[in-house]
């Protein structure tokens, strides 16, 4: 039996959680803060975040609400983060470039969000996760690069690795997933799970 | 003394320009320290977001560090700042 992983997919369509829709999309950007509220997250930084940022910490905040195991782990080392996309952070680049040709003054707080690993980071200062953590680009979606990065990470003293592919520029297309050991010990299955996160919602 | 729609136009910039988006003009005290618990709880990024909002509307460069400090400790004294430099 092929296992499965917890995810979270936000598409056009709108935000899946382990393949159930639950909140539709129509304008991504603006709806994004309605999905905020609906979590009752007390968390005001939130509202200053870049795209990709939000986009990827919802996401978290919802794979913690199915993954009872990840939403327990707080204040330790125990938990890495491995994040890549196609776009690494130009949605965010091309604002603060618009901020200082429109205005002639740039924006420090979109300054801040022009390296895309800075979405990790406000993952980890959010849920203190403190282990290892690495983004990459690709042209797409590489299950392979989470299966033997995720597995390194592992072995390397993580009990559990966040995944997370995040693209934000056109229309989203994200997926978050929880990898441990027990997923990643064959290649192959977890290969296959991976390709299916991203392919089904 | 720096007038009351001064301060009440600065707090709608400062809350528009640091995406302030669950705080309200009424939340923010004149006297109460923007930066630091007990008050508005603004960063260093936010600190530098305010140099901005001096020079973009109301044409003021605030250089000198120790002189930041002190002209952004509130809104009255971002208001008396603004009101003794104003041309």
């Amino acid at each position: 039996m092929i296992r499965k992983a917890s995810c979270c997919r936000f598409t056009s369509e709108g935000i899946f959680v382990n393949g159930e829709k639950r909140f539709t999309l129509n304008h991504f950007e603006e709806e994004l803060t309605e999905v905020y509220r609906q979590l009752s997250v007390e968390y005001p930084k939130f509202y200053k975040m870049d795209l990709m940022s939000k986009v990827s910490f919802l996401g978290v905040e919802l794979l913690k609400g199915v993954d009872s195991e990840l939403a327990l782990h707080r204040e330790d080392e125990e938990v890495g983060l491995l994040f890549a996309n196609s776009e690494s952070s130009s949605q965010t680049d091309l604002r603060f470039e618009e901020s200082y040709t429109r205005d002639g003054l740039p924006s420090p707080s979109l300054f801040v969000y022009t390296l895309p690993n800075i979405a990790m980071g406000e993952i980890a200062i959010r849920n203190k996760w403190y282990g290892a953590h690495m983004f990459s680009v690709f042209p797409n979606f590489a299950a392979a690069y989470f299966a033997d990065y995720g597995r390194l990470m592992l072995k390397d003293g993580a009990k559990r690795v966040v995944g997370g592919w995040v693209d934000v520029r056109e229309q989203p297309d994200a997926a978050f997933f929880v990898l441990d050991s027990s997923l990643l010990e064959n290649r192959e299955e977890a290969l296959q799970v991976l390709n299916q996160v991203y392919s089904n919602h | 003394m720096a007038s009351a729609a001064l301060k009440e136009q600065l707090k709608k910039q400062i809350i528009e320009q640091l995406n302030l988006e669950e705080v309200k003009v009424e939340d923010i005290e004149d006297s109460a320290p923007l930066f630091g618990e007990g008050g508005a709880g603004l960063d260093s990024i936010d600190a530098l977001e305010l140099i901005v909002l001096l020079e973009k509307h109301y044409q003021l460069n605030v250089t000198n560090p120790e002189e930041g400090k002190q002209v952004f400790y509130s809104i009255d004294t971002m208001a008396d700042y603004i009101e003794k430099h104003k041309a």
